[in-house]
């Protein structure tokens, strides 16, 4: 990079935040996909201010910026590209407000999702996006990804908690948009059109967040399958009952052998598959529901209903359900982690269709994810050594993601687009919809400044 | 192992220098990546790439909490040894492993000349005048990291063979050096319980475990100390050896697979932490309450990774009764950021890891802060002088004598 631009760089957030060397650039060449793109420079601003000037001097010298929070993504859409700057906001982490008349906070993009949760949490209140990567991520990056999470059957994804964000927009303004209402009709909905733009419309630098009272009691089941087509089944027949799970979640059975040989909690190794079935809400409500939920799992084939007694087991089974992402990995290094989602309905037909094409192209697919919402993870777990491996991955991917969109459901439920995915996202959109994404992405940002290479 | 890293980037969570610094080459993720790098020889190793491996406490928290049980400690040990054989040892570290822990006796004479420093009146010129505060490197501050020396060592001033009458164990003990040259006190305390529990105790002759050696990448050093102590303790027909240094017994703990020697597993099977073996071999109780006031816990890295590492120690401070109580800390097993001579090397971030622990003291005002490792010692009483903080560092053993 131009030992110029650099130098004006230091100037604007001091030399002490931003770092020069190779080896610590590579440090920043990642995220949690197996893409790779080494910054020319790594930049941690700490104000608004510092942001804006950043991206003006970048509009000015016409270097790329790639936003960055925890860097867990996993779609790559904060993998810089070999040039640039990766603008890391996980400084900026101030929670400036929790308001409980108001039932909404105030952070900074680098809060850690964990860390809110907490803080809301010890006020009585709840903020129900939970990405499986909570204890790193960061509340910016969930914004940019609009992250959902187990949870999202009952609550929906950060995009339904956002009620207004400040943006340096990617000419170097700062923008406000939406406010502190939940209604709020006021011109074009820019806070719903920056949500899931993935870094490439504006850098989030100020959150406001809806808040709800936290629900007062939980109660968590583990129902054990023989069957996965019963398993699946069940994810119907439950939302037939006209009951909301807080989550429900599906394992198959690679995924239960990988958790189990992780975490020794003692899961059963010959069942095919199991739900992770979380209710909440008063504590009668709780225990109405979960006594539903448990017949409607009987009544589909299930060999057993564990419901956890303590919070401690509760906290064992999401213990579980969290590490699986990563646990999985065990089988081979590289995980394609797809975050394909189809409607409600479509869950047995997927899990068929998913088989089909694991046995087809004779490929790991631990099939996992949250069954509620239609959101499964089936995940290729290949080698990426292995070129005639990867080389049969890619057709998979490409066959999982027809099968998603034959069914009427999405490329991407929760993980965005970023690099891994846009060579697919015409087959959703149309040549009609991406025109359109690419004539707003030029029109404001008419020099590539922001995350270029992403989504399209 | 390498491979199993999904670059999940989980360890954020667990790491206390990412934690202080925000920088993904300081946390398990990052160093995985250069790892990565290296083995495939797309990176060589240079001094930048030197210098952030030395910023890991090695306290495995990242591994313990790794969904993919990557044991990144072990990974960045290995970088080091890598760049021992790439690159060789820093001066200063070659110099003080092959002249000082390898040869036990220079080490104490260093002990005593540095005991001079401390009471000859010279430390206080050299205070007085404010010397160090204006070289670079912290150097006033470093300066007083290290505790006052004793006088004599401990090792010298006990017997090699301590017997007890109607003994029913007969237990070697590995004092470590900081014990030995720093700590005496705890060496007594241990002396005493045994004795007490009518234990025989013998103390052969014994040298540097080898942590720092370990630490640094330098394996070499590590297998001639290893050797050394293994001889040493070797044919005394041992019931067990006990060791009050967590430290120490990490490094005991890894000697199998340093020294594939037969009988070396005979021997290492053998050895434990003291708090292990007066709770799971000697079964004690303790005879006389005393009123300590408020006793809090700090986990060391290396003992609560062995098996009852995390329980034996609690179990002896709350069997102090009187008006003694003990109460849990928050946190109380995150690495207090010694780390060998990390607190030397990185003294200002090692600083930044310890405040959490600082933090926690100052709204409890306990009157003892106990722990197993006498490297924590010296981190945690320095933190604590330099905050003002009442709070005294003890070893677990310190206590416990005084219930006898």
């Amino acid at each position: 990079m131009d030992k110029e631009i650099i130098k004006k760089i230091k100037g604007i957030v001091g030399r002490q935040r931003v770092l020069e060397s190779f080896e610590e650039r590579l440090c920043y060449s990642y995220d949690g996909t197996v893409q790779r793109g080494i910054p020319a420079l790594v930049v941690f601003p700490e104000n608004t201010q510092e942001v804006a000037e950043i991206v003006k001097l970048a509009n000015e010298k016409e270097f790329p910026i790639f936003p960055r929070g925890a860097g867990t993504g996993l779609s790559g859409g904060s993998v810089p590209q070999d040039r640039g700057i990766a603008l890391v906001l996980t400084r900026m982490n101030k929670i400036k407000e929790i308001s409980k008349e108001d039932l909404l906070a105030v952070v900074e993009p680098g809060v850690i999702t964990e860390v809110f949760h907490q803080a809301v949490e010890k006020e009585g209140l709840f903020y129900p996006p939970d990405p499986a990567s909570l204890k790193t991520s960061t509340l910016g990056g969930n914004v940019a990804e609009n992250a959902g999470g187990p949870r999202a059957f009952k609550y929906g994804v950060t995009k339904d908690y956002v009620l207004g964000l400040e943006v340096v927009t990617p000419q170097g303004d700062i923008m406000r948009t939406g406010g502190r209402t939940v209604k709020n009709v006021t011109g074009y909905d820019l806070t719903r059109l920056i949500v899931g733009s993935e870094g490439t419309l504006g850098i989030i630098t100020e959150i406001t967040l809806r808040l709800l009272p936290k629900p007062q009691a939980k109660q968590t089941a583990l129902a054990i399958y023989d069957k996965m087509e019963n398993a699946a089944q069940t994810v119907t027949a439950i939302i037939c009952e006209g009951i909301i799970p807080a989550t429900l979640e599906l394992m198959d059975q690679t995924t239960i052998h990988c958790v189990e040989n992780y975490l020794n909690m003692g899961l059963p190794l010959d069942a095919e598959a199991v739900l992770l079935i979380e209710v909440d809400g008063s504590p009668g409500q709780v225990v109405e529901e979960m006594k539903l939920v448990k017949v409607a799992c009987e009544k589909n084939g299930c060999r057993q209903v564990q419901v956890a007694a303590e919070a401690t087991e509760r906290d064992r089974l999401w213990k579980a359900r969290r590490a699986v992402s990563s646990a999985i990995v065990q089988l081979k290094p590289t995980k394609i982690s797809e975050d394909a989602t189809v409607p409600r309905s479509k869950i047995p037909e997927m899990v068929r269709r998913l088989k089909a094409i694991s046995t087809k192209y004779n490929l790991y697919l631990p099939v996992f994810g949250h069954a509620g919402d239609g959101n499964l993870h089936p995940n290729i777990i290949a080698d990426k050594r292995d070129h005639e491996e990867m080389e049969r991955v890619e057709k998979a991917v490409a066959e999982l993601f027809q099968a998603a969109l034959d069914l009427g459901g999405t490329l991407s439920g929760e993980h965005g687009i970023g690099l891994m995915k846009k060579t697919y996202l015409v087959w959703e959109t149309g040549d009609v919809g991406i025109n359109y994404m690419k004539a707003i992405k030029n029109a404001v940002d008419p020099k590539g400044i922001l995350n270029p290479g992403k989504m399209f | 192992m390498m491979n199993r890293c999904s670059r999940c980037g989980a360890c954020q969570a667990y790491c206390p220098l990412y934690q202080e610094t925000g920088l993904e080459p300081f946390v398990a993720r990052g160093k995985v990546e250069l790892l990565d790098l290296l083995q495939d020889s797309k990176l060589q190793w240079n001094d930048k790439l030197a210098e952030i491996f030395s910023t890991c406490l090695l306290c495995g928290n990242c591994g313990d909490n790794c969904p993919n049980k990557v044991k990144a400690d072990l990974l960045v040990r290995e970088g080091r040894r890598d760049l021992v054989v790439a690159r060789g040892l820093p001066i200063i570290k070659r110099t003080v492993f092959n002249h000082f822990l390898k040869k036990d006796g220079r080490l104490g004479m260093m002990a005593k000349l540095f005991y001079l420093y401390q009471h000859s009146g010279l430390q206080q010129v050299i205070r007085k005048s404010r010397v160090l505060e204006k070289l670079p490197g912290n150097l006033d501050l470093k300066e007083k990291i290290l505790p006052n020396l004793s006088s004599r060592e401990f090792r010298k001033m006990v017997p090699k063979v301590i017997k007890t009458e109607n003994s029913k164990l007969r237990v070697g003990y590995f004092t470590g050096c900081m014990t030995n040259y720093v700590y005496p006190q705890t060496g007594f305390s241990v002396l005493k319980v045994l004795k007490a529990n009518k234990v025989e105790v013998v103390i052969p002759e014994q040298g540097c475990c080898g942590i720092p050696a370990l630490a640094s990448g330098d394996y070499e050093t590590v297998r001639e100390l290893a050797r050394k102590n293994l001889a040493s303790f070797n044919s005394l027909s041992l019931d067990y050896i006990v060791t009050d240094c967590a430290s120490c017994l990490g490094t005991w703990l890894e000697y199998p697979e340093l020294w594939q020697e037969n009988g070396v597993n005979l021997l290492v099977e053998k050895i434990m932490d003291i708090s292990t073996f007066l709770v799971k071999i000697l079964q004690i109780e303790l005879p006389n309450p005393v009123d300590l006031g408020l006793i809090i816990y700090h986990d060391p890295c290396h003992l609560k990774r062995v098996p009852g590492g995390r329980e034996n120690p609690r179990a002896l401070l709350k069997q102090i009764t009187g008006n003694t109580r003990f109460v849990e800390m928050k946190d109380a097993d995150r690495c207090c950021g010694s780390a060998g001579s990390f607190h030397i090397t990185h003294y200002q971030l090692s600083q930044k890891v310890v405040q959490a622990k600082v933090k926690t003291l100052e709204s409890r005002q306990a009157q003892y802060l106990a722990t197993g490792c006498p490297a924590c010692m010296m981190q945690l009483s320095h933190a604590f002088s330099e905050a003002g903080l009442p709070t005294k560092v003890v070893h677990t053993m310190e206590l416990v004598a005084k219930a006898y």
